[in-house]
């Protein structure tokens, strides 16, 4: 697989990480190597990351994607306080998806907040795949340099 | 087929030549276990003897070296495995609740309590770090003053057995079960308590560590080394691959992980002059049982047999009792789906049949809803209700390891004890088990695993049934368990006034001698047991940990 259809492009960057106390991280390693087999790069924070070291991190390694590992069921509010230090650093280009543990309910609430990539366990690699492919806007992974 | 009777086979490969024709096409391109272990049309003892297979040294008697066949004599004609139920929710209150009805319902494991997030890494219900986490995987304990809660109205001697799965806070746990104990002048022996206690695999699998892996590996030992004269009938240390298992690692890497990390502990233990021969009984080896039924079998029939091995020619056992450790099996919740859940009782059921013919002493069950939430009070039942069925109405259980002198089974543990024994080998080559976690050894093993695994899942070439094969559209409505939303506000006023009501002064104290015993380097476990008498809470006491020790630190990986 393709990261990009044209070759003047860097690989799409993506930050994945798990936000609170939950350190299931199975589910978010998969889906590491499954973005990289797809050409993209990788980076895996790690555990326990407050909010405001998730907005650090992503302006650090200028993601172009962060994706939100959570499977223990304070999905809603932790991603609501990780948007909140989004917004407070100034980082609005980032695509952010969720993947986990995610009730109706709360998927429902996500997608009210503005983020459409919530992803609950048996959602298909590829589709994943599509999705980031499908929602970097183009000139965020143009290659400047290099 | 042809028509005429064939003639007797001569040997394996003859059998495989004259049935060349009707074995041609097999409903598979190849058989192998997901664990890599190739599976042949069919065994015989031609196959045992090929391996060098002998049933003295091999298999043995039940009771007796090698331990293969099991630990007692009787095996479960003497005694049924324990049926144990894992639950734990919201506050002490409701946990409360739900021991009382497990116990009700025939329980015979006790009480094994499942805690919440906050308090398994080491938060007051009220830090910042655990807004919204409070009592949602489990039950919250602060402080002495929970322990108390939980516990109330249960005499210990009629739960006799009580587990937790405390790991790096379990010299916390273990405090405020010595200090409870103490209160009602219950004697250690009459309720065994048991800890999982087992920090390594935190780092690898489970997500629950907070300190440096040198400095919770210390609190595990200063944790055995004084249960063994404080309370010397409890279980302090339970080294587990389930949770290793579930990220991905193969049965046969959960095997030998956990008997790498739980050589790990012993050394430990050796390095302070504890004698194997005092606490080698008190160990356990904690696995979880998935779909592979027989290799499930040939595990635990391996693990007995390596481990007892290692107690005699690695750490010097010479008693029966030392070799004797716990075998501890739990079915996995991770194959169960949310889709069609009413199919997970069977897969249940095959999970806790193959735990119990590997001869288990102590197996868990999970609910049939456990992929949608915490399970509800008929799921919970219908779990309990599996386990006596196997028991009562199966007959597996009225002779002594059914499966053993299996061709294809003894062929499997014998190759179980050959991989786990190279894995052994290649850890012990890395400088041990926490060498192997520093350099990133296990994650590595179990991040492919579950990457092979999804992938083959998603190419349909491992079937899931409801999930990539046979769904339905058919919705099965089950019930699922809802926290009561005020369990965390009752919690925080329930911290609030443990603080307000207990002597400041007598706190600041005993956690100061904490301080002093943590950098002096000297077991913690007495100053521990004065913070938790002095309702210190866990947020309090961990952070004079974390003062003296350090915080772990998680940290980036790119792929």
């Amino acid at each position: 697989m393709e990261a990009t259809k044209n070759p003047g492009r860097r690989p799409i960057r993506v930050l994945l990480t798990k936000v609170g106390l939950d350190g299931h991280d199975r589910g978010v390693k998969v889906i590491a190597q499954a973005l990289r087999d797809a050409g993209m790069e990788v980076i895996y924070a790690g555990l326990r990351r407050t909010p405001e070291e998730i907005a650090r991190i992503v302006l650090e390694e200028d993601a172009d994607v962060l994706g939100l590992s959570i499977l223990s069921g304070a999905v809603v509010p932790l991603t609501r306080r990780v948007t909140a230090a989004l917004k407070e650093n100034q980082v609005d280009d980032v695509v952010l998806v969720v993947g986990g543990i995610v009730p109706e309910p709360a998927r429902a609430e996500l997608n009210a907040m503005g983020i459409s990539g919530v992803f609950s366990p048996g959602t298909s690699l590829r589709d994943i795949v599509s999705f980031i492919r499908n929602n970097v806007p183009e000139e965020r992974s143009y290659q400047e340099s290099k | 087929m042809k028509t005429e009777l064939s003639r007797p086979a001569a040997s394996y490969d003859d059998w495989l030549e004259q049935h060349r024709e009707d074995l041609k096409d097999p409903r598979k391109k190849s058989f192998e276990s997901p664990n890599g272990i190739p599976v042949e049309t069919l065994y015989t003892p031609e196959h045992l003897e090929r391996e060098g297979w002998s049933y003295q040294r091999d298999v043995g008697y039940p009771g007796q070296t090698p331990y293969t066949r099991g630990f007692t004599p009787g095996g479960y004609r003497q005694q049924l495995w324990k049926m144990e139920m894992y639950a734990g929710f919201g506050s002490a209150e409701e946990a409360n609740q739900r021991y009382r009805y497990l116990m009700s319902q025939g329980s015979t494991g006790g009480i094994s309590i499942a805690l919440d997030l906050p308090t398994q890494v080491g938060y007051d219900s009220d830090h910042p770090m655990a807004l919204d986490e409070v009592g949602q995987i489990g039950v919250a304990l602060t402080s002495l003053d929970d322990v108390e809660r939980v516990f109330e109205g249960i005499p210990l001697e009629k739960v006799g057995h009580i587990f937790s799965t405390a790991n790096a806070i379990g010299p916390i746990v273990c405090a405020w079960l010595l200090a409870l104990y103490q209160k009602r002048g219950t004697p250690t022996g009459d309720c065994i308590v048991q800890l999982q206690n087992d920090p390594i695999k935190e780092y690898v699998a489970r997500g629950t560590q907070f300190l440096p892996i040198e400095a919770a590996v210390k609190l595990t030992t200063d944790m055995i080394e004084y249960c063994r004269t404080a309370a010397p009938e409890w279980l302090p240390i339970s080294v587990s691959g389930s949770h290793m298992k579930q990220a991905g690692a193969t049965c046969v890497q959960e095997a030998a992980f956990t008997i790498c990390n739980a050589i790990a502990y012993v050394e430990s233990c050796l390095d302070r002059g504890m004698k194997i021969d005092d606490f080698g009984h008190v160990l356990e080896l904690h696995f979880c049982t998935e779909m592979d039924f027989f290799e499930e079998v040939a595990k635990y029939r391996a693990v007995r047999k390596v481990w007892t091995r290692l107690v005699r020619e690695r750490f010097g056992g010479t008693t029966e009792k030392s070799q004797h450790f716990r075998l501890h099996a739990a079915t996995s919740g991770r194959p169960l789906t949310a889709q069609q859940p009413l199919n997970n009782i069977a897969r249940i059921t095959l999970q806790a049949l193959a735990q119990i013919l590997g001869g288990c002493e102590q197996t868990r069950t999970a609910s049939f809803d456990e992929a949608l939430g915490i399970p509800t009070q008929e799921a919970a039942r219908t779990s309990i209700r599996t386990n006596q069925i196997i028991a009562y109405e199966s007959g597996v259980a009225d002779t002594v390891d059914p499966l053993g002198g299996s061709y294809y089974v003894e062929n499997l543990t014998l190759e179980y004890e050959r991989r786990i024994d190279a894995i052994i080998r290649q850890v012990d080559g890395m400088g041990g088990a926490l060498a192997a976690v520093r350099d990133g050894f296990y994650q590595r093993a179990l991040a492919q695993g579950a990457y092979r695994e999804a992938c083959a899942i998603e190419s349909g070439e491992q079937v899931v049934v409801g999930v990539n094969r046979f769904q339905s559209d058919e919705g099965q409505p089950v019930p699922t368990f809802k926290v009561d939303p005020g369990a965390a506000e009752r919690q925080l006023a329930k911290l609030k006034a443990v603080r307000e009501r207990r002597d400041s002064a007598q706190v600041a104290s005993t956690l100061e001698a904490l301080r002093m015993d943590c950098k002096g380097d000297r077991n913690v476990m007495p100053a521990i047991l004065e913070c938790v008498k002095a309702y210190a809470t866990i947020g309090e006491i961990a952070d004079v940990w974390r003062d003296a020790f350090g915080v772990y630190v998680p940290e980036s990986v790119r792929f």
